[in-house]
């Protein structure tokens, strides 16, 4: 088992154990191919987003940790925020520029429960409709512009 | 566009007092931060966080311009993390003196240069270029047979005497070479 996949088979241990509120990993897809999962989350209670349900797909390369996830959201309930785009790509610093080989899948997903519940406003980012007919389909090849707006 | 306070990898299992719990979490104390595995050649940094020589390695010469610690964003290099010796370990071996197994083609360190950039020993291709090349570029500018090269500057002026001096030079670099390559 390469160092990448003992790390994975790890996490996927703990978020199968332990799995933060309102998120869930389909484990048997998972062990399957352990460079491809599927979470799924849930709303928290109380935002904006209570009641919705999500999807996200988390791709690794044979770098991981060394190299970030691919995280996008799938399926046809795309969060409408001011950081997720409508393709599903997500702009979070963590997944590309500020990436971490001490982040894990669980810090992932608890940063983007948080990123989705302060926000205030759904609406999508205002450069949606340019962004989706020009990017490229791996969310990680965008050279995003992180500006702190603390949403 | 969000910059995100970064959720730490928090080991904060559900304190149990259950004997079992207390005892997963004394293990989880000694794992890496970046295998998650009990750290093997362990280092510690100047903040405190511990990895795997090999993995802080890898890390390291992924971001070379920006050497942060993955756990908490303190500056971090090679020179300012610190080994750790367990009591089975006799030896007490630097893990930053033993070479981190590591996939082929990465760089090596920068004091393990040698004199001749460009050519790297060991590869097929830039080998022969060296044997045959080189040497035959040498001699032709060398004894050009009364036919100098069009590009090659008029007799007499500085610039032909550099290039004679330039040619000499390699020449003799040439000549060393291959003499090195043989008895070496
Ligand atoms: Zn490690
Ligand atoms: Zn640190």
């Amino acid at each position: 088992m390469s160092p990448s996949e003992r790390r994975l088979q790890k996490e996927l241990m703990s978020l199968m154990k332990e799995p933060p509120p309102g998120v869930t990993v389909d484990g048997d897809q998972a062990s399957q191919n352990l460079t491809l999962w599927t979470i799924h989350m849930e709303g928290v209670p109380g935002t904006l987003y209570e009641g919705e349900k999500f999807e996200l797909q988390f791709k690794f390369t044979n770098k991981y940790p060394f190299d970030s996830p691919e995280v996008t959201f799938i399926g046809n309930n795309i969060p409408v925020h001011p950081h997720v785009y409508s393709n599903g790509h997500i702009c979070l610093s963590i997944l590309t520029d500020d990436w971490s080989p001490a982040l894990s899948v669980q810090s992932v997903c608890l940063s983007i429960v948080s990123m989705l519940s302060s926000c205030k406003e759904k609406k999508r980012p205002p450069d949606n409709s340019f962004y989706v007919k020009t990017c490229n389909k791996n969310p990680k090849k965008t050279k995003w512009w992180y500006h702190d707006d603390s949403v | 566009m969000a910059e995100t306070s970064e959720a730490k990898p928090s080991p904060s299992a559900p304190g149990g007092d259950a004997g079992g719990e207390e005892e997963k979490r004394d293990e989880r104390m000694l794992e890496c931060n970046i295998c998650l595995d009990t750290a093997r050649d362990a280092v510690v940094s100047m903040c405190g966080h511990l990895f795997c020589w090999p993995c802080l390695h890898q890390w390291l010469e992924t971001r070379p311009s920006r050497q942060v610690c993955p756990v908490c964003k303190a500056a971090i290099s090679r020179d300012k993390v610190i080994p750790l010796y367990g009591r089975g370990n006799t030896k007490q071996e630097d893990p930053r003196n033993k070479v981190p197994p590591r996939p082929a083609g990465q760089r090596t360190e920068p004091e393990n240069n040698s004199g001749f950039p460009g050519f790297s020993f060991g590869e097929g291709f830039h080998m022969s270029f060296g044997i045959g090349a080189f040497p035959f570029g040498v001699f032709t500018s060398t004894f050009n047979f009364g036919d100098p090269r069009p590009s090659a500057a008029p007799r007499g002026t500085a610039q032909y005497e550099e290039e004679q001096f330039l040619s000499k030079i390699f020449l003799w670099v040439a000549i060393l070479f291959v003499l090195w390559l043989i008895f070496a």
